[in-house]
């Protein structure tokens, strides 16, 4: 399975490859992107099955991206990983398609909760 | 660090966060980060002293709409490359550059930012962090409403909350 990451925070990306692997997910490609515009242009470069994002990014955030891809045709599994996990936010997420929102911070636990219902 | 605002100026009576609310934020997200064994300790500082570390850095988000604040996270200068080390998984803190110290410090305030944003009156829109070496000052447009003094290895970590209104 290839991930891809998206978020502005190299920090960020560091920490979610490494929950990942503590979550029991390690075995995966991980491909990185920096803000939304680059991981739209990555789903169609690298054909992820998961895309791993942050909500508030430069350039483009993430649920634009999403509705970016979405519009595209693309269905490939969307989640965030967001500061940001107020009900309004999940609802938001939702509606344009995400499968789930992992608010940070986060747990292992959290994500392979996550992860279970796109694998 | 100067901490421009663009709020509303109509805004009146704010509402703040509150303080435990806060206080129990900054702590969950540090244990988050750093593991359970990392506590932050209380730390008593008098109303109105300013962040007292000799080296800082320091982060802020603003929150615009249905509430409308601004989140500060100031930490000692050894504090934030320790903390820095310990979220790239670095071995040593000579090895920490500062554009990774910004990124990390950045990503504190986010969480923070992003954890009181929800806790408050919405909808609303989190800006990206502004980050700086060198404590936080605030335009007179603003006031704090709350603020968590903590340590983390004997070096000060300061949040605080300042909404609209002199």
């Amino acid at each position: 399975m290839k991930i891809l990451i998206a978020d502005d925070s190299r920090v960020m990306r560091q920490i979610v490859i490494r929950t990942l692997r503590q979550a029991g997910h390690g075995g995966h490609d991980i491909v990185e992107a920096e803000n939304g515009r680059q991981a739209l242009e990555m789903v169609q470069t690298e054909s992820p099955d998961l895309v791993l994002s942050d909500w508030n990014m430069p350039e483009m955030n993430g649920i634009d991206c999403l509705d970016a891809l979405r519009a595209a045709g693309s269905t490939v599994a969307f989640g965030f990983v967001t500061s940001e996990g107020s009900e309004e936010m999940r609802q938001r997420a939702a509606t344009s398609g995400a499968a789930f929102l992992i608010a940070k911070p986060f747990t292992p636990e959290a994500f392979d909760d996550a992860l279970r219902t796109v694998i | 660090m100067n901490v421009l605002s663009f709020f509303d100026p109509s805004a009146a009576d704010v509402e703040a966060p509150d303080l435990d609310d806060v206080r129990s934020v900054t702590e969950d997200m540090w244990m988050a980060l750093l593991g359970e064994g990392e506590a932050l300790v209380t730390r008593p500082v008098p109303a109105g002293s300013p962040f007292d570390a000799a080296g800082a850095w320091s982060a802020a988000v603003t929150v615009t709409g249905g509430w409308q604040g601004v989140v500060t996270l100031e930490l000692d200068e050894a504090i934030a490359r320790e903390v820095t080390a310990r979220m790239l998984a670095i071995p040593s803190v000579h090895d920490v550059h500062d554009g990774d110290v910004a990124d990390a410090v950045g990503e504190l305030v986010n969480m923070v930012g992003g954890s009181i944003k929800s806790l408050m009156p919405g909808p609303s829109t989190l800006s990206l962090p502004s980050v700086a070496a060198g404590r936080a000052a605030f335009a007179s447009d603003v006031r704090e409403v709350c603020r968590v003094d903590v340590a983390w290895h004997d070096g000060p970590v300061r949040v605080c909350v300042h909404v609209p209104g002199a």
